[in-house]
């Protein structure tokens, strides 16, 4: 597997089949001795606007704390948990469990299912 | 639905959905200033339309990736962010000439002022969006869109001839008004290639579930129904040519557009005109806000579907409400929708190498496309007709910005 060419920028979905964003950064462990290995997959603004320029990084860091879900850091998922790399990666979590779509059902919440015809309040909850 | 019944429909929809304000001004402009001169621009860029649209499709049919989604994942987010920001800012100021096309269409029916519509007609389109399936926004806005087959009609009335308009196909250098004759020309080629579709066209393969076996319907569908549309584009600057020229109106405003279609039906072309720019604009409208929703939900990775209730997909259904309105704030402030329409066909062209090179990289990837990856025709088709509208845009833009 090529790292950057299949892994990197790919859709991820959750074991109910939710797109839960793309894969922004990749964590590696480099040991003295033993051989690098990836341990988490990393989802965020702040990961992908870093990969542009770090300022950029640390601009989307402080906007993200004046508005929006609040959270500390960008959200990391363990490699273990991937089950498949193919069109997609599928992973054995559950999005809204991992705070991957923390800003869809923000938004949802505080916007669209305020607007009639957005959808019915607590349905999110299930 | 049967293969033969969808390769219709395909059709059908693609007619209706052809005709814009970007499409119809341009030729409109094209005819009356120029007369059949400009009609190879319209076949070139029809031409080019066709490859594009039918690459859309595969691409969707064989790897079930849109383009936005395979752009995002072959090139990454750094290049995918150039991309996104020069296709959505073009995009928007489309969106734009097409909500004022529909107030202008109003205008003429109603005789009150496009300013006054942005925010109805806005909120009709976004009402639209929210309630609206994807089949509904691809079939019924499209049906509609037929009202512009009345520019055919017109054409026909007007009796055009035969050989000056098959002169007319073939590239002439103009013998004066060198920069209004290139920047209408790139106008119309970014009118007819327009990514925006190819967008919407790749997601609609994905929400119909599109598998190899539609790969022969795709071609079908992307060959006749981009010529069928392109001859209405034609039939416009054919009768604009007719109607216009030899009174030497030009089109600066709406309503002059409007005499192309009234010398030929003096009784109702007028509003016939109106109805059916009001149902082209309006398809366009719809397309145009779904393709800026779609980039951003599948670059991004976002749930997206217009069949979702708008809180299960919040993000893709927020984008869309927030440019719909934003759209209309300059039309609130007076812009006239022709300036805007004019600039935003010429930049559509002006920016069709960051659309399209990374789309034929895509088309050409064993990975994403196996053997049904592109032709040498192809390619070269598409990547000549590029070069030539890209080098026509950097060259008039300026040209046309100084001299007006």
């Amino acid at each position: 597997m090529k790292l950057v060419r299949d892994v990197l920028d790919k859709q991820l979905i959750d074991r109910e089949n939710c797109e839960m964003g793309r894969v922004s950064g990749l964590i590696m462990h480099v040991g003295e001795k033993s051989q690098p290995r990836i341990t988490h997959i990393v989802i965020g603004g702040e990961t992908l606007w870093m990969r542009i320029h770090p300022m950029l990084g640390r601009i989307s860091k402080r906007l993200a704390r004046w508005w929006g879900p609040k959270r500390d850091g960008p959200v990391r998922i363990p490699w273990s948990r991937v089950e498949t790399v193919g069109r997609d990666i599928k992973l054995d979590v559950r999005a809204r469990e991992t705070g991957a779509i923390d800003w869809e059902i923000w938004i949802a919440r505080h916007i669209i299912e305020h607007i009639p015809g957005g959808g019915e309040k607590g349905e999110e909850e299930e | 639905m049967s293969k033969a019944l969808q390769i219709a429909l395909g059709i059908i929809t693609s007619i209706g959905g052809f005709l814009e304000i970007g499409s119809v001004v341009t030729a409109a402009q094209a005819g009356a200033a120029f007369g059949y001169q400009l009609l190879w621009a319209i076949l070139l860029g029809v031409l080019c339309l066709i490859f594009l649209v039918e690459m859309s499709g595969r691409l969707a049919a064989v790897s079930k990736h849109t383009i936005v989604d395979a752009m995002r994942e072959r090139f990454g987010f750094p290049f995918f962010s150039i991309v996104l920001l020069g296709i959505v800012l073009v995009a928007f100021l489309v969106l734009v000439a097409e909500l004022g096309g529909i107030g202008l269409s109003l205008q003429i029916l109603t005789g009150i002022g496009f300013p006054w519509w942005a925010i109805p007609v806005s909120f009709g389109v976004w009402a639209l969006m929210w309630k609206g399936t994807f089949s509904l926004i691809e079939n019924g806005a499209s049906l509609l869109g037929l009202f512009t087959i009345a520019f055919v009609v017109a054409a026909v009335k007007l009796h055009p001839d035969g050989a000056s308009t098959a002169h007319g196909l073939l590239p002439t250098f103009p013998g004066e008004d060198k920069a209004k004759y290139g920047f209408t020309a790139v106008s119309i080629l970014g009118a007819s290639i327009s990514p925006y579709l190819m967008y919407f066209y790749s997601s609609g393969a994905i929400e119909d579930e599109w598998d190899e076996s539609y790969i022969p319907i795709n071609r079908f569908i992307a060959t006749f129904g981009m010529s069928f549309g392109g001859l209405l584009s034609m039939a416009v600057l054919v009768a604009a040519a007719l109607a216009l020229q030899p009174k030497g109106i030009d089109v600066d405003k709406f309503e002059q557009a409007a005499l192309l279609m009234t010398t030929a039906l003096p009784k109702w072309g007028f509003y016939l005109f109106g109805i059916a720019m009001l149902f082209a604009c309006l398809g366009a409208a719809l397309e145009i806000s779904l393709a800026i929703a779609y980039f951003f939900a599948q670059g991004l990775g976002w749930n997206w579907s217009e069949n979702l209730q708008p809180s299960k997909d919040a993000r893709f259904s927020f984008v869309y409400t927030i440019i719909i309105f934003l759209a209309a704030i300059p039309l609130v402030m007076g812009v006239d929708p022709i300036k805007v329409t004019l600039m935003g066909m010429a930049l559509t062209a002006a920016t069709l190498p960051l659309a399209i090179v990374p789309f034929l990289f895509l088309m050409n990837d064993p990975i994403y496309l196996g053997e049904h990856r592109n032709g040498w025709i192809s390619n070269s088709v598409v990547a000549i007709v590029i070069l030539i509208s890209f080098v026509l845009a950097v060259v008039s833009i300026p040209l046309q910005v100084l001299g007006s």
